[in-house]
């Protein structure tokens, strides 16, 4: 297995809520949230580095809306 | 990158033979695909002219660029894992998985899953471009690396995959995964799912 390192992370309340909230909608620890969340990221900028933009597309009318660029 | 062992069944001898699952795909591996694969690819691609098999029945793996892919890959090599299976000093397997997807089964839906972007087995195991394989067990074997991963991930083995048609059995039968139908956003390949259960199921056999 992947050697793993340990760090601590300050968050605020509403922060550390939301993370307490995706554990518990997704079915992850909060460390898996967290690195899901850095997989995430790490892939939304490097597509922006790359001229690409991140849509959430509306299912039913198909607009668009664009998210972020990082 | 780390190695494990695991067995084949060599064909010829009808015997489990000793072979190396390795968690990643390394620039050597890309040499041997260029080396090895690439030729027995031509010469199969010659004989199914030959046979005059319409193109939209070959496999379409046949033309995937692993070094591109693994180029692509490695810009986002957070999301992505890869991993390859050697036995007697030959490649014998690639894949190339996503950690970035969700389900789609109601009972998994919005729930991360370790989606299976390419898996490939070396020509001279595919019964369709040999007469005779020379090993089995490679796909399942690269299946399972990903349902473990999938553990490991805390995703409780499910995982997904858009099949070729030629495979489409194989995900059904042999791994026992869910088909959801043919995707149209998705070069109407058949998409299958596996969920936690039939993860494993699947280990166990």
């Amino acid at each position: 297995m992947t050697t793993k390192r340990t760090m601590t992370l300050n968050l605020t309340d509403a922060e550390m809520a939301a993370l307490d909230q995706l554990s518990t909608q997704k079915d992850l620890s909060k460390t898996a949230v967290i690195r899901q969340a850095l997989r995430l990221y790490q892939m939304i900028d490097q597509r922006s580095q790359i001229g690409q933009k991140l849509y959430f597309e509306n299912d039913s009318t198909k607009e668009k809306a664009e998210l972020m660029l990082l | 990158m780390e190695r494990s062992v695991i067995y084949l069944l060599q064909v010829s001898t009808d015997k489990l033979v000793e072979a190396e699952l390795f968690d990643g795909i390394s620039d050597p591996h890309l040499e041997a695909w260029r080396k090895t694969w690439l030729p027995e690819v031509a010469a199969a691609k010659i004989r199914l002219l030959n046979n005059q098999l319409p193109g939209s029945q070959w496999p379409v793996d046949l033309h995937w660029d692993w070094d591109k892919k693994m180029a692509q890959a490695r810009a986002t090599f957070l999301g992505r894992k890869s991993f390859c299976v050697l036995c007697q000093g030959e490649l014998q397997g690639l894949m190339l998985v996503n950690l970035t997807k969700t389900g789609r089964l109601p009972e998994q839906v919005r729930k991360e899953l370790v989606y299976v972007e390419f898996l490939s087995t070396a020509p001279w195991n595919r019964q369709e471009l040999a007469c005779t394989p020379k090993f089995r067990g490679v796909g399942r074997a690269l299946v399972l690396a990903a349902v473990e991963l999938s553990l490991q991930e805390e995703f409780r083995g499910r995982i997904a995959l858009h099949s070729l048609p030629q495979a489409d059995e194989f995900y059904r039968v042999k791994c026992g995964m869910s088909p959801l139908g043919k995707d149209t956003k998705y070069e109407n390949l058949t998409y299958f799912e596996m969920t936690p259960e039939q993860a494993q199921a699947f280990r166990q056999v």
